[in-house]
């Protein structure tokens, strides 16, 4: 008999190795981003404002902005991220994005109906930004925006049933009904009083700086169990990297799959882009990077991805945090443009094979 | 025993029938093969005895046990696939195999999964590339690790779809000996369809020909007849004997 295989082997052990590192540097990159900030306070500062030795308001920027900002930045980028992942293996479409269900069109319609036409928009004759700031609290909009989001995505489901979820029909659907609600959005602004469609288009820029304690909690909650969820059926996606047939002939109820993903993946994202706004590229250029570092295995790709994505939303926000000049520049630009570049190097590379 | 009787399938209402009261019967560690030209209705019976097509009307029996009203994962435990283009998603040759042990360990493989995919390595004389990745290995060791990957679901039935369909002839050879080897020794039925008339000879115990979603004849190697080739593909061939096997030679250059 020969001598039982070592079930962590050379390589499995690196990329545990390189999943506790990342594990070890996020947490590291969370402290020092504790210190970075453009209102200038020194190292010495802000011990002071953590132990609340501090001035009131050195207190009040490491607890209540930087601190909420920084968790933001770790749930939004971890669920993005694995929403991405787990979108491109459910649908088999490397392109595939945490928003391909038209979530962020959704959020984005949902958000401009709620500043523009119920909080003093075009519906008012005033052209006084004063009427946004009564009338739409935070909560109202993102809510908003979270309940087309959801409504987008129950409906795309629910038309993709009739064709069982086929990745092709899906991916179809979600560029129709995103393309709806961006003529809806685009209609709501064409009537929009310049105020309003300033609120509305400053809304849509991503930005971490819009977190709270409780926003965090909320979208904690949806991103915890979506990681476990999606953790629990590592082996069921790796059975649909092998194709739908074989997938099914190995015991994988591939619709049903399929739908909870789709469902659970695009909830995180509705539930993060309603709160935080546009975040573009994690989803789609983390799980992409560490697929061609780590290769395709969910029960490694999954961990990996959304550290990957907590790295680079932080990195961003400090990025957008440092270089704004007293005001920080909406994330979702920053890593757009630092996801870009590195995307076209991965399209570029010749490595990539889905 | 593989028993499939009456079975009819149609796309839609308004679509012509693929299959019609089609009828067969696979005795245990048998090699049943399913031939025909392209549009005959081959895939087409593979995907309802998988389970990924509901058939209008008719009966599948794996040793007495109703296939078609059984859930999904209790079918995989008895019936294994090997399709035509295989992928493995850049998974190690080891943890593809585990793959086939999905519907018994559910979320996480145990003891027992592990121990089933060691002797299946063994067996299969696998261990030198166990723990390379599968994707990057060569058509006839992929089409190997497919056919360990459906013995790790310890099947009653194994359904190969053109398994030389890609191989060079040496490869091909391996494959149909792994095949008869695993009907012989674990008395595991085969169903498999094939494009090659002469590998599909040395293959198969019995022979199912398909023409126009219907079975024309089927029976042992004696039915196969110059004439059924004619009525089934459309050409003239040729059958000359060789230390007493058959050879089919078909096709104008050989008429």
């Amino acid at each position: 008999m020969s001598p039982k295989r070592d079930p962590f082997n050379q390589r499995r052990r690196k990329i545990r190795l390189l999943i506790i590192l990342m594990a070890v540097f996020t947490v590291l990159l969370s402290v020092f981003c504790l210190f970075v900030g453009s209102s200038h306070m020194t190292f010495s500062d802000c011990i002071h404002a953590l132990l609340r030795t501090g001035s009131a308001s050195e207190v009040r920027i490491i607890w209540n902005i930087r601190i909420p900002r920084i968790l933001a930045a770790l749930i939004a980028g971890a669920g993005l991220s694995v929403s991405g992942l787990i979108m491109q293996t459910t649908l088999n479409n490397a392109l595939a994005s945490p928003s391909v269900l038209g979530v962020s069109n959704a959020a984005v319609f949902g958000a401009n109906l709620s500043i523009i036409a119920f909080a003093g928009g075009f519906l008012s004759t005033g052209n006084n930004l004063s009427n946004y700031m009564t009338g739409s609290s935070p909560y109202a909009v993102s809510g908003m925006a979270f309940l087309f989001s959801a409504a987008s995505v129950l409906l795309i489901l629910g038309l993709c049933r009739v064709r069982s979820f086929s990745p092709n029909v899906v991916v179809l659907a979600g560029i129709a009904i995103g393309a709806v609600w961006t003529a809806a959005t685009t209609i709501l602004q064409f009537y929009a009083t310049d105020v309003g469609l300033s609120a509305a288009v400053i809304w849509s820029f991503g930005d971490l700086g819009r977190a709270t304690y409780r926003t965090d909690l909320i979208m904690l909650t949806v991103t915890a169990i979506g990681i476990i969820c999606f953790s629990l059926g590592a082996w069921k996606y790796n059975a649909l990297l092998s194709g739908d047939e074989t997938a099914k002939s190995l015991g994988v109820h591939v619709d049903r799959l399929r739908f909870f993903s789709l469902l659970l993946a695009s909830l995180i994202t509705a539930v993060c882009v309603s709160f935080l706004g546009i975040i573009g590229f994690v989803g789609m250029i983390c799980p992409h990077v560490m697929k061609k570092i780590i290769g395709q295995d969910h029960r490694s790709t999954i961990p990996a991805s959304c550290l990957a994505g907590c790295l680079l939303l932080l990195l961003a926000d400090t990025l957008a945090r440092s270089i704004g000049r007293g005001s920080a520049l909406p994330v979702g630009a920053v890593t757009s443009l630092l996801g870009a570049p590195f995307f076209i190097a991965i399209i570029f590379s010749g490595r990539e094979k889905h | 025993m593989l028993k499939i009787e009456h079975l009819s399938f149609q796309y839609s209402r308004r679509s012509l029938p693929v299959l019609r009261d089609v009828s067969l019967e696979l005795p245990a560690g048998q090699i049943g093969m399913l031939l025909g030209k392209n549009g005959a209705g081959k895939t087409t019976l593979f995907k309802i005895i998988l389970g990924l097509l509901t058939p209008s009307e008719g009966r599948i029996e794996l040793d007495g046990e109703d296939i078609l009203s059984m859930p999904l994962r209790e079918r995989a435990r008895r019936i294994a696939y090997v399709p035509q283009h295989i992928h493995f998603g850049e998974l190690s040759v080891y943890d593809s195999i585990l793959m086939g042990r999905v519907s018994y360990f559910g979320l996480k493989a145990g003891t027992a999964d592990h121990n089933a995919v060691e002797e299946i390595i063994r067996e299969m004389g696998m261990e030198e590339f166990a723990d390379r990745n599968a994707e990057h290995l060569s058509g006839g060791e992929k089409q190997k690790i497919a056919i360990a990957r459906a013995m790790a679901q310890n099947p009653k039935l194994l359904v190969l779809d053109e398994p030389t369909g890609n191989l060079d002839i040496s490869n091909e050879d391996l494959i149909i000996t792994e095949a008869k080897a695993l009907a012989e020794k674990k008395k595991i039925s085969i169903i498999s369809s094939m494009h090659d008339l002469n590998q599909a000879l040395y293959m198969g115990d019995h022979f199912y020909f398909l023409k126009d979603g219907k079975i024309r004849c089927s029976g042992k190697e004696d039915i196969i007849t110059e004439e059924l080739i004619k009525e089934v593909y459309g050409i003239d061939s040729r059958i000359i004997a060789y230390e007493n096997k058959k050879i089919i030679l078909g096709g104008k250059h050989y008429v």
